[in-house]
């Protein structure tokens, strides 16, 4: 599976809105020209597992370099967790970029949990391009905090080949930037096979957020299921453009999708796209995708027994994301990210 | 304890509280009883302070104070308690979770120090025995799968936890089997006290059976037409609100 080329440095490879998988956000519109090179000196310092079992990762200018040593690492000396750390440093004065290609493999029956820590600060423009395989019964699990700046812009891609048997769960949680998108390919290997992508996003101000996701069944009896959640307000836009496509032959399929999202005020904006695709004859698929309010009785509700209208408002939507979080497996990442959306949901209504 | 004078409401734009007048004092129980469609409910919402119920006239004082300037939340700090007759399921908010944030908001607002979770527990473990609740039930989010009687019993632990100084109890007899209602009568009968009082919203006598009130009002469109002690309530069940009826047209 290959991505149609994109190079932050050259604008003439931007992707605009006639592309009909970039018709909600024109990166060409965001930045109108290559941003700068970013100088970065970059120190490998030796792997060590953190205390909290994870083995630490930094990426940057310099990519992933070094990434399949660190997991492998994190796979035979640590607990199986592998800490990427994204934080990228742009400028007050243009945009500084950032471009970074990675591989990562898993052997079969190999199991590995990776966090995706992306922040930054400043103007910054970041194409960043993973590629996962893994083995016959691999399990992979990623947990993506997306928590950047207002002003960065941001393209992170990642193509999955699954292999019969494996398992691939991908959590992503994003609080918007002026640009970004995250967007992941899957190759379902069917025969056995589970795949799930879920997130949650919470975008206010003028923050857009697109979670693209394409899961190809080429093969019999593979199950995909998805659960993306999101809140919006102010000006804000989130973009849900999930596909499911089942190929002829793929039989046993069973693909769920379901994208749920909340409009906080006119001038906020949702734009989902679920699509399946079926060529298979015996397969078991369905998507949802439903767009409401706020729902103002809970909340007099729980204004009526003394909870401030803030509060209150917080504390729905902090449970209107939680089930996302809650599927995720991992203790200490289910941890963080609780807390992670308990802040979000914080500030998502703070003035 | 709480003074209504010549109270209007409307709901978006339709008048439906009418110049309502009413005195509850400290330690009694009034009854509020009323044909479908005659405001009960808009009363109990409108003095809680539910977005777009209008008080087109009329004042409202509660122990002294202007109740009508107060947010939602400040009403309920100042011991105003309203237990809904659907009360809303909350999704994701384990019902522990839900209360201890209501009852320390009260105490923050009252400027009072904040209740330490061992002590919060205990009360709630206490007051969930009486009210035959388990505790399991509490982990999960408020309401939500909650039977219509089980949803009452959580009204009544709410009420009992946050001590409000006056209780209004919308239909809480809807939805309830005799020995839900029991239950349910009884928790609120406890919490009868000199210093508290009570507004009894309903259709029926039933209700009344159990939590015997001191004082009972009819009201019909939008005003109360009659006052009367407890034998109003037999009354009305032996002769219905027609009577009523034309006199308020």
């Amino acid at each position: 599976m290959t991505l149609p080329a994109l190079d932050i440095f050259d604008p003439s490879s931007y992707p605009t809105r006639r592309d009909e998988e970039w018709k909600y956000s024109d990166l060409s519109r965001v930045l109108r020209e290559a941003p700068k090179k970013a100088m970065v000196v970059r120190t490998l310092s030796e792997l060590e597992a953190e205390p909290d079992g994870f083995v630490y990762f930094s990426a940057d200018e310099s990519g992933f370099d070094g990434l399949q040593k660190a997991a492998d690492f994190a796979m035979q000396k640590a607990h199986g967790r592998l800490y990427i750390d994204g934080n990228d440093f742009g400028d007050e004065d243009g945009y500084l970029g950032y471009q970074g290609h990675g591989e990562l493999r898993l052997a079969a029956g190999q199991e590995l949990v990776v966090f995706e820590d992306y922040t930054g600060a400043f103007d910054y423009a970041v194409h960043s391009r993973l590629r996962f395989t893994l083995g016959e019964g691999a399990k992979l699990t990623r947990v993506v905090i997306l928590d950047e700046p207002e002003t960065a812009v941001s393209v992170r891609q990642s193509t999955i080949e699954a292999a019969p048997a494996s398992v691939f769960k991908q959590y992503v949680f994003s609080t918007g930037a002026k640009f970004q998108r995250f967007e992941t390919h899957v190759n379902h290997a069917g025969h056995g096979a589970v795949v799930e992508m879920n997130g949650a996003y919470l975008l206010k101000d003028k923050r857009h957020f697109e979670y693209t996701t394409r899961v190809t069944h080429g093969q019999i009896n593979g199950e995909t299921a998805q659960l993306i959640k999101g809140l919006v307000k102010d000006s804000a836009t989130g973009v849900f453009q999930g596909r499911i496509l089942v190929e002829k032959g793929a039989d046993g399929t069973d693909a769920r999708m379901r994208h749920q999202a909340l409009i906080l005020n006119d001038g906020a904006h949702i734009r989902a796209k679920p699509e399946l695709e079926i060529y298979a004859d015996d397969v078991q698929c369905a998507h949802g995708n439903t767009i409401g309010a706020i729902d103002e009785e809970a909340l007099f509700f729980c204004e009526s027994r003394g909870i401030p209208e803030e509060t209150a408002r917080a504390m729905l939507t902090h449970a209107f994301v939680l089930p996302v979080a809650d599927q995720i497996e991992d203790e200490v990442l289910r941890e963080t990210v609780l807390n992670f959306l308990e802040n979000a949901s914080e500030s998502f209504h703070a003035l | 304890m709480l003074s209504i004078k010549n109270l209007s409401v409307a709901v978006d734009t339709k008048q439906i509280l009418k110049g309502l007048s009413l005195d509850v004092p400290a330690g009694e129980v009034h009854a509020i009883m009323g044909p479908n469609g005659a405001g009960k409910s808009t009363l109990g919402y409108a003095l809680a302070g539910r977005p777009n119920y209008n008080v087109t006239s009329g004042t409202v004082e509660f122990n002294g104070e202007n109740l009508l300037d107060k947010d939602v939340h400040e009403r309920a700090a100042a011991g105003l308690y309203l237990s809904f007759q659907y009360p809303l399921e909350i999704p994701g908010v384990p019902a522990l979770t839900f209360l201890r944030t209501a009852l320390n908001a009260q105490h923050k607002l009252r400027g009072e120090p904040e209740v330490a979770a061992p002590e919060f527990l205990k009360r709630v473990r206490e007051v969930a025995k009486t009210l035959k609740i388990d505790m399991d039930m509490l982990k999960r989010p408020l309401n939500v799968g909650f039977s219509g009687g089980e949803k009452k019993r959580m009204e009544v632990l709410q009420m009992a936890l946050l001590e409000p100084k006056f209780l209004i109890l919308d239909e809480t007899d809807s939805g309830l089997d005799i020995d839900a209602l029991k239950v349910v009568s009884d928790g609120v009968n406890a919490l009868r006290a000199p210093d508290r009082g009570m507004l009894v919203i309903t259709h029926y006598q039933r209700l009344l059976d159990h939590i015997k009130p001191d004082r009972v009002h009819v009201l019909v469109a939008g005003k109360i037409v009659r006052s009367g002690g407890p034998e109003l309530a037999l009354e009305l069940e032996a002769h219905g609100y027609d009577q009523y009826l034309g006199e308020a047209a």
